[in-house]
């Protein structure tokens, strides 16, 4: 994913170039690269009025994934997926929902009509990411008394009150399901977890650890789903599993084009969705910097 | 027979007028069983689509016949998020009176509404709840014909009671190209002022709920809170065996099990009751059937864009699939005051009315995050 979004920016940078579009991008490299066009454009057009364009971060459809519909041709409707966004916008400007990824580390506190105080924070791993739209949602796992707990969260849900990543990463596979066949160790982490820090415009980290799987019985077949983060896959196989997993490999579907079209919204689409959004999600960016700073700045952690 | 009987009458003025005789009326059985006239479908069952001919038509006389479309309809616009023309010689009703109040009874049956199942979301209710919904898009409603009691006489009865009390209101949706269309079906429009539309239904009302030639109808005509039943045909599936018709549960996969993994097994006993009986659930045809989807709440209503969300994700039919909406039968859940009434006419301050338009309930996203308060 990482290095599919290095090359779209450069294809980015490319069609910028190109057409000479101004960019108002947050992101040091794509206003680097809209410094360089401005000026043609300048020189060029001197009568004719500037129509200023506002063009989209092309990391957009991983930072809001939700926001772009089910590719389903037959699910789809302009004016449903229209309303779907306003909606989802309003809820954004009720909540800061930070961006994440399968493998981040989040919090979530969310009103809860059992708990005591009314309220229940849950931090775990961020096992699972899915659906569009309203329905989005993502399943947050960790390790509580020995007791490995799932909790599947609606991001649009008005319940939930707060989202904070406290570790902000990827993993090296898209969902991380097989964390239930693996050691509780390598889904353990602490309730209270500090904030990670990460450098502004700096790219995700990808954490390349491989867990350690538990003997079987697993609960899925991982020997058949190609999984990069798992340490220890072949000491639990015999040759049967391994010729099983072999005869239902589809490799051929990486050049299945249509295939392809049919499971993504296209990029035209896609920048049309996000021009949409575009002011909107920015200035809720920039709201949320500034929030970040406000409170760095008032909570002081070591007291005198 | 009929005929028979008609000419001896005939024959019998005559003698009265020229000499008393004796009228001889001689019985006569004829097929005419055999030749009474069919089930006839309503006027307005037509052909709708002429057949697509390549017509050597210029490109000039092209424009010039779009011309006329347009000046006849008004050109094409798109309004309330559907593209449709700006058909403003339309017949406006005048304002209804101040007391429509008054003129609403329990009773009385109102117009429907034809719409299109846009997609389903889910809304939260501000106790924290979540509710399903399906959206439905009310797609630019005119009224066409409204045919009093006395006059509507269906040969196929709709299942009314007290049918002659009612009258029938025929309402088209989607306005469209006349040149698509066929010259009879584009007859159906001729008195009504509005452009033919692309689909048609007729709604059984309460003269006192009748509506002029080419008022609009939208979404307005339903308020939040109100339940509706949604009408629609459901998604074809073809030829389906029982585990996907009737959810059977089928045999095990292995086991021993050969040749029968998706089959429905047994079908009945043996002795006194050693056969079939009707109704048994079997393989057959699935889907592509009118289903009402009853009582269902409208949650929210969006004016700008027609729509309403409707509770459930059930409601029959695939998505961007016609239905219409009805006021509810149900008795416990009809409307017990006013609902807007004939139809709610267009307001003079429509600019500065909500354009969303929540359930008391229902959780709007614009407010801010659900908190329980401690005991």
């Amino acid at each position: 994913m990482n290095i599919n979004g290095v090359i779209l920016t450069n294809r980015l940078l490319q069609r910028c170039a190109v057409k000479q579009i101004v960019t108002f991008s947050t992101k040091p490299t794509q206003q680097a690269a809209a410094a360089v066009p401005q000026q043609q454009q300048q020189q060029h057009e001197v009568a004719a009025p500037v129509v200023r364009k506002p063009i989209v971060p092309a990391h957009y459809r991983f930072v809001y994934p939700e926001f772009l519909p089910d590719p389903k041709i037959e699910w789809r409707n302009a004016v449903r997926e229209k309303l779907e966004r306003l909606d989802m916008l309003d809820r954004r400007r009720q909540i800061d929902l930070p961006e994440f990824y399968v493998g981040s580390i989040l919090a979530v506190t969310s009103a809860d009509p059992h708990a005591a105080g009314k309220t229940s924070r849950f931090v775990g791993i961020c096992i699972h990411r899915e659906r569009c739209g309203l329905r989005a949602r993502f399943i947050l796992r960790n390790v509580i008394d020995h007791q490995g707990i799932e909790v599947a969260y609606e991001l649009y849900d008005p319940t939930i009150q707060k989202m904070e990543v406290l570790r902000l990463e990827k993993r090296l596979d898209d969902s991380l399901f097989y964390l239930r066949d693996a050691l509780p160790e390598y889904s353990t982490f602490d309730e209270n977890m500090e904030a990670e820090h990460l450098e502004e415009g700096a790219l995700v980290p990808v954490n390349d650890i491989k867990v350690v799987l538990r003997p079987r019985p697993w609960l899925e077949r991982w020997e058949r789903q190609n999984l990069l983060g798992v340490a220890n896959m072949d000491q639990y196989l015999k040759d049967k599993h391994r010729k099983s997993a072999e005869k239902v490999q589809k490799p051929w579907e990486k050049y299945d084009l249509m295939k392809q079209y049919r499971a993504t919204i296209p990029e035209e689409e896609q920048k049309e969705i996000f021009a949409e959004m575009h002011t909107e999600l920015h200035s809720l960016e920039l709201q949320r910097k500034r929030n970040k700073r406000k409170r760095s700045f008032v909570k002081p952690k070591h007291l005198a | 027979m009929l005929r028979t009987v008609i000419g001896d009458l005939a024959r019998l003025r005559l003698s009265n007028s020229a000499s008393p005789s004796i009228v001889l009326v001689t019985q006569v059985r004829e097929k005419g069983h055999l030749s009474r006239p069919r089930q006839k479908n309503p006027y307005w069952f037509v052909r709708q689509q002429r057949t697509q001919t390549e017509d050597l038509v210029t490109g000039e006389n092209r424009n010039f016949i779009n011309e006329v479309v347009h000046d006849t309809y008004g050109a094409p616009a798109i309004i309330k998020g559907i593209q449709t023309y700006e058909q403003k010689q339309l017949v406006k009703t005048p304002a209804p009176p101040n007391t429509d109040e008054q003129l609403w009874t329990p009773g009385l049956r109102r117009s429907g509404l034809i719409a299109r199942k846009i997609g389903q979301y889910p809304l939260w209710l501000k106790n924290g709840e979540r509710v399903r919904t399906t959206l439905l898009q009310v797609v630019d409603n005119h009224v066409i014909k409204y045919i009093p009691p006395e006059e509507y006489k269906p040969s196929q009865r709709p299942h009314v009671h007290n049918l002659n009390k009612y009258g029938c209101l025929l309402v088209g949706a989607e306005s469209t190209n006349p040149a698509l269309l066929t010259k009879e079906y584009c007859g159906i429009f001729r008195d009504s002022g509005v452009m033919p539309t692309k689909s048609l239904a007729r709604f059984i009302v309460s003269p006192q709920a009748a509506l002029a030639a080419g008022t609009p109808l939208n979404v307005g005509h339903f308020r939040v809170g109100d339940f509706v039943d949604v009408r629609g045909k459901t998604v074809d599936h073809g030829f389906q065996g029982v585990v996907k018709r009737h959810g059977f549960k089928g045999m095990p996969a292995s086991h021993g099990v050969t040749k029968t993994h998706r089959r429905a097994g047994n079908i009945g006993g043996g002795g006194e009751k050693g056969r079939v009986w009707p109704g048994t659930k079997m393989p057959g045809h699935m889907g592509n059937r009118w289903r009402i989807l009853k009582g269902l709440r409208i949650w929210r209503i969006n004016t700008k864009y027609n729509v309403m969300w409707v509770q459930g994700s059930s409601v029959p039919g695939s998505t961007n699939g016609l239905v219409y909406i009805y006021d509810t039968i149900l008795p416990l859940r009809k409307s017990k005051d006013a609902p807007p009434f004939p139809t709610l006419y267009e307001q003079p301050d429509a600019e500065n009315a909500p354009e969303d338009i929540w359930y008391d309930q229902v959780h709007n996203f614009k407010d801010e995050t659900i908190t329980y308060k401690p005991e």
